[in-house]
């Protein structure tokens, strides 16, 4: 699996039939230090992930067919989740998003974690979560 | 799945014959900004609309197969969509705060 941020959605009336109805995300790969590792994915959304957020991607059809219970779907890449936190081993290659280093620098917390929430911290993380992901879903309905 | 755009038609009379009545397409991978990226490639239109100068979303590998009327064609890249429109959502400006909720 991939980590990814959103960052954008894909707008399409006309696709594959087994596509109608499916939220399309633009998703820019990640290291796990939470920098961009160059290109892309237009994934299916299989949680409600919303704008900004950094999310578990999984590439490999067979799964990804399971996951939305479309035996036969040409899908390959779907979001199966969305990530709180990475922690690795710090180093001065661990960097973190730009958004995330002001929440970071707030909380105090060492170079070794990557903090994703968009939370001041983590009592708001999961709050701060549901509003964006409900009203990202409601507006991707405009194009069925 | 990728972005890509449709460049060119591709006209071969002598197909394998899974591909007999399956239009092929040249596209351009693009990255996320739009800009092309890597090399062209001929793709199986699986939606029968697209056409040279539309902005497609294609997938790759044995996906590509499963989009066509029949899956077991020897088809690698397919195209699944026509893009209306890439909306961002928000970009770096949404940093830790709900006003993703604006957007359009």
């Amino acid at each position: 699996m991939k980590l990814a941020r959103v960052v954008g959605t894909v707008i399409s009336t006309i696709n594959a039939p087994d596509l109608d109805s499916r939220s399309l995300l633009l998703c820019d790969l990640l290291d796990p230090s939470g920098r961009p590792a160059g290109g892309y994915l237009i994934a299916v959304d299989s949680v409600g992930a919303g704008a900004g957020e950094t999310v578990l991607l999984l590439d490999e059809g067979n799964s990804a067919r399971q996951v939305l219970a479309a035996p036969g779907a040409p899908i390959r890449t779907v979001i199966v989740g969305i990530v709180d936190e990475v922690t690795g081993p710090p180093g001065p290659a661990t960097s973190l998003p730009a958004r995330a280093a002001g929440a970071e620098a707030a909380d105090g917390q060492g170079p070794g974690s990557v903090r994703t929430s968009r939370g001041p911290g983590p009592g708001s993380r999961r709050g701060g979560r549901a509003s964006p992901s409900g009203s990202a879903r409601g507006s991707r309905r405009e194009p069925a | 799945m990728q972005l890509a755009r449709v460049i060119g038609t591709v006209v071969a009379t002598v197909k394998t014959p899974g591909l007999q009545g399956v239009k092929l397409l040249v596209i351009q991978p693009l990255d996320r900004h739009q800009q092309p990226v890597g090399s062209q490639l001929v793709a199986a239109d699986a939606v029968h609309m697209a056409g040279p100068g539309e902005l497609v979303y294609f997938v790759a590998a044995r996906e590509a197969a499963l989009a066509m009327p029949d899956p077991f064609v020897p088809v690698d890249h397919a195209i699944v969509g026509i893009v209306d429109a890439v909306a961002p959502l928000a970009g770096d400006e949404i940093a830790g705060d709900e006003s993703a909720g604006g957007e359009p």
